[in-house]
């Protein structure tokens, strides 16, 4: 679905020679049916070797906007810093808020970028352009960032969803009216997420006991059939989109078990926090070993502050501070970490000025984000604000540079073009945006 | 009976908290840059008198006329000598912030409340406390006196009028009352009415108490803070009171404000006129008529209100009861000419 620009992105590790986009080019080219290349996947060294290579991204949605200032870029003891101080942390010379004491253990293990500068003030508009990586162009709809790495990242023949958002808290006012939206655009339902999390459990998903194994995929087979021969003939997008979940409930069925929270060890889930949050990312890294190539773990919009700044932040900073403590640790302790990059960011940050409810209000001109992993530079602190966090005085990223950068990581080209029917030119990463050199390995 | 601006002063940050000096002609203020400062009301002049190296959140000043003491976020208790100027001890109080503290009526004892709001269970209940959230410290040699239990963040606390109770509140809508000779737990109920778990854009806690008030002999308790929101960025629940007769075996509600006559908005200063015969509620308006209201002890209805534009904090009335003082601020703003507006105010209103 899009061809690679003449330079291929290489992050330097092991390449994942599996994916479904080139599956499917050796499996035209050999003339070989896609069925007999996923029957390799029953081969246990085969799909051993695959699982390995396999590469991942689980993203922490803080949205709503964390505020930089009780995260990534304190400002300690001036007049935006708030009431909570900062810490040194592993890397020598830099400081986070003191509400974030494991991270600062973990510093040399992260990359954090303290100069992103964006468009959008209003959560609709930032959600789209955070999750997506451009502006709108209508009537077309670009894929959202996990939309692209389901397509890029996914295996052939997987019974585990390539794109799953955890979403423990359904509601969110703008960020729900996203949920709703259209997640794939043009890539196609196919690629859009299967949502799972709290109140959204996987239910029904066990085969009837009435039906045999074989009656199932007897009938599985012959509805496939039709299915595709009307989406065929009649040349039709929502039949499409029909066999499509599908093949994705089918997939469900044999993982269903991997969404429940119960089967993870107490220890475990002990160490992530008794939030929902904290324990839906303890999935989020469980799943990944289970060979999900991309995760989005949400909440609701707890970060948008506009009353109550501190009061909330006392909360829910030590929670995240725990939870991306563990996650990076267990992802390093499981040999999984050089290939799955965790990104943790909302749509923008905060205003340096408190306003007369407590709160701070929204902030795109200058506001923090971390990553860490799959090709990215442990220990990098990238870019800077001025005394005050007003300005970014160094080193300004827009989203096209995040996106490039994620693209990059995970050795994806971020200038590909999309070569669909109806639809004009378009780019991974438009206007070959730099990706951020210094927080790539 | 009216409710008008007679003045305002402003101050470079928002003031927590307020304390008449015994000239009746100064207040020391504690702002939110951590400075106490001392203001004479008429001229405007500000002298700086102290810092706390996080917010300033509670000042006092002693019977002697000599020292004035403050509580921060930065967890201390600092004991200010006004005639020299200087900070002459200080107590760290607490772990975490001071939310709120409170002098006794004989000016003997301060206590002092604390707790962070950690997350406790699957949806963000708040975690048990890890140090004892309700501190009475006594004044003269800044020593321990009592320490109490409350599940954190505990935001509001205060002297009973003849100084044997002392009552707390939290986050939760927890509310104790201890007596302090017998250092005992007399008193304990809860109500939901001041408290939102985010139900539109988070699953956590907001609102809760903030501000505890005995009435005239003691027999009522009045909370004071914010109905019940379901978007914790929204911060529009009602503007609210309630009164309580706390000394029965299960304190019941006995009063609150009329619907009909409330707005929203969070509500933190309450005071009780001289006379006793009615109290003033104030705080920040988000929809309505008014940030700042006097109530009519014996039936609760409004007898008057004003708008202020901005937040108010702390409320006091001055010698005579015919003006009061009501401390607080606006929105910080946005940077002109690199620098911030003074954001903090004062507001002297007439009666």
């Amino acid at each position: 679905m899009a061809t690679s620009s003449q330079q291929a992105a290489d992050c330097g590790s092991p390449d994942h020679p599996m994916h479904r986009r080139r599956f499917l080019q050796g499996a035209v080219a050999s003339g070989i049916s896609t069925m007999s290349w996923s029957g390799l996947f029953s081969v246990p060294a085969f799909a051993e070797e695959v699982k390995r290579s396999q590469k991942h991204c689980i993203l922490l949605w803080l949205c709503g906007g964390p505020s930089q200032f009780e995260t990534w870029d304190p400002k300690p003891g001036t007049e935006t810093g708030g009431p909570f101080g900062s810490i040194p942390t592993a890397i020598p010379g830099v400081h986070v808020s003191e509400l974030m004491p494991k991270c600062a253990s973990i510093m040399d293990q992260l990359a954090v970028i303290r100069s992103m500068k964006t468009n959008q003030r209003e959560h609709t508009q930032a959600i789209n352009l955070l999750n997506r990586g451009d502006n709108p162009r209508p009537p077309f709809t670009r894929p959202t960032l996990g939309s692209v790495l389901a397509q890029q990242l996914g295996q052939l023949d997987s019974a585990i969803p390539n794109f799953i958002l955890l979403d423990p808290c359904p509601e969110g006012n703008e960020f729900k009216g996203f949920k709703a939206g259209n997640w794939a655009g043009w890539l196609g339902a196919e690629y859009a997420p299967v949502r799972v999390g709290g109140e959204f459990t996987i239910e029904d998903a066990e085969r009837l006991a009435g039906v045999s194994q074989v009656d199932h995929e007897e009938r599985e087979a012959l509805r496939r059939f039709f299915s595709k021969k009307f989406e065929n003939e009649r040349k039709s997008a929502a039949a499409a989109s029909y066999n499509a979940v599908y093949e994705r409930v089918k997939g469900l069925m044999s993982c269903s078990h991997l969404f429940d929270l119960d089967r993870l060890p107490q220890k475990d889930r002990e160490r992530y926090g008794p939030g929902a949050f904290g324990q839906h990312c303890l999935l989020a890294r469980s799943l990944v070993e289970e060979g999900a190539p991309f995760v989005m773990v949400a909440n609701g919009m707890p970060w948008d502050t506009h009353v109550f700044n501190h009061e909330i932040y006392q909360m829910v900073v030590p929670d995240l501070d725990n939870i991306v403590y563990q996650l990076v640790n267990d992802l390093k302790d499981r040999g999984l970490a050089e290939n799955t990059l965790v990104v943790v960011m909302g749509e923008f940050g905060r205003t340096p000025w408190i306003n007369v409810k407590r709160g701070r209000d929204h902030y795109p001109d200058a506001w923090s984000l971390a990553m860490a992993g799959c090709g990215i530079q442990p220990g990098a602190v990238v870019g800077s604000t001025d005394a005050l966090g007003v300005e970014v005085t160094d080193n300004p990223f827009n989203e096209k540079n995040l996106f490039a950068t994620i693209y990059q990581a995970l050795g994806i080209d971020p200038y590909a073009a999309y070569e669909l029917p109806n639809l004009p030119t378009f780019h991974r990463v438009e206007e070959r945006a730099d990706p951020i050199k210094e927080v790539l390995a | 009976m009216t409710l008008a601006e007679h003045k305002e002063i402003k101050l470079p940050t928002t003031v927590h908290d307020v304390a008449l000096a015994p000239d009746g002609e100064t207040v020391w203020a504690a702002g939110l840059d951590g400075m106490i400062r001392g203001v004479h009301l008429d001229s405007e002049e500000s002298v700086l008198l102290g810092e706390h190296h996080r917010y300033a959140s509670g000042v006092h000043a002693l019977p002697d006329g000599e020292t004035v003491l403050s509580a921060g976020y930065d967890g201390k208790l600092l004991w200010h000598d006004v005639v020299k100027g200087l900070c002459f001890r200080q107590v760290q109080a607490h772990d975490f912030w001071s939310w709120q503290s409170a002098l006794s009526p004989d000016g003997k004892r301060i206590a002092s409340v604390t707790g962070q709001y950690l997350c406790g269970d699957y949806k963000y209940e708040p975690a048990p406390e890890k140090e004892p959230t309700v501190k009475v410290f006594d004044t003269k040699t800044g020593d321990l006196s009592a320490a109490f239990s409350l599940r954190p963040p505990v935001q509001a606390v205060a002297f009973s009028r003849d100084g044997r109770h002392l009552a707390a509140s939290n986050l939760m809508g927890e509310t104790r009352v201890w007596d302090l000779d017998r250092g005992k737990l007399v008193s304990a109920w809860a109500t939901g009415d001041f408290t939102g778990w985010g139900i539109i854009k988070g699953h956590y806690y907001t609102g809760g108490v903030f501000r505890v008030a005995f009435g005239p002999g003691d027999d009522l308790l009045y909370l004071v803070g914010m109905g019940s929101t379901r978007d914790p960025a929204a911060g529009n629940g009602k503007q609210l009171w309630q009164a309580y007769h706390w000394r029965e075996g299960n304190p019941a509600k006995v009063a609150e404000a009329s619907g009909d006559e409330t707005g929203q908005g969070l509500m933190e200063a309450f005071a009780f006129h001289p006379t006793g015969d009615w109290f003033l509620m104030a705080g920040r308006l988000e929809s309505g008529q008014w940030n700042a209201a006097a109530f009519d002890r014996e039936s609760g209805g409004l007898r008057a209100s004003h708008d202020f534009k901005g937040r108010i904090c702390q409320a006091l009335f001055l010698p005579g009861g015919d003006r009061c003082l009501l401390a607080g601020g606006v929105s910080q703003g946005g940077l002109k000419d690199g620098q911030f507006r003074d954001y903090g105010r004062l507001w002297l209103a007439d009666l």
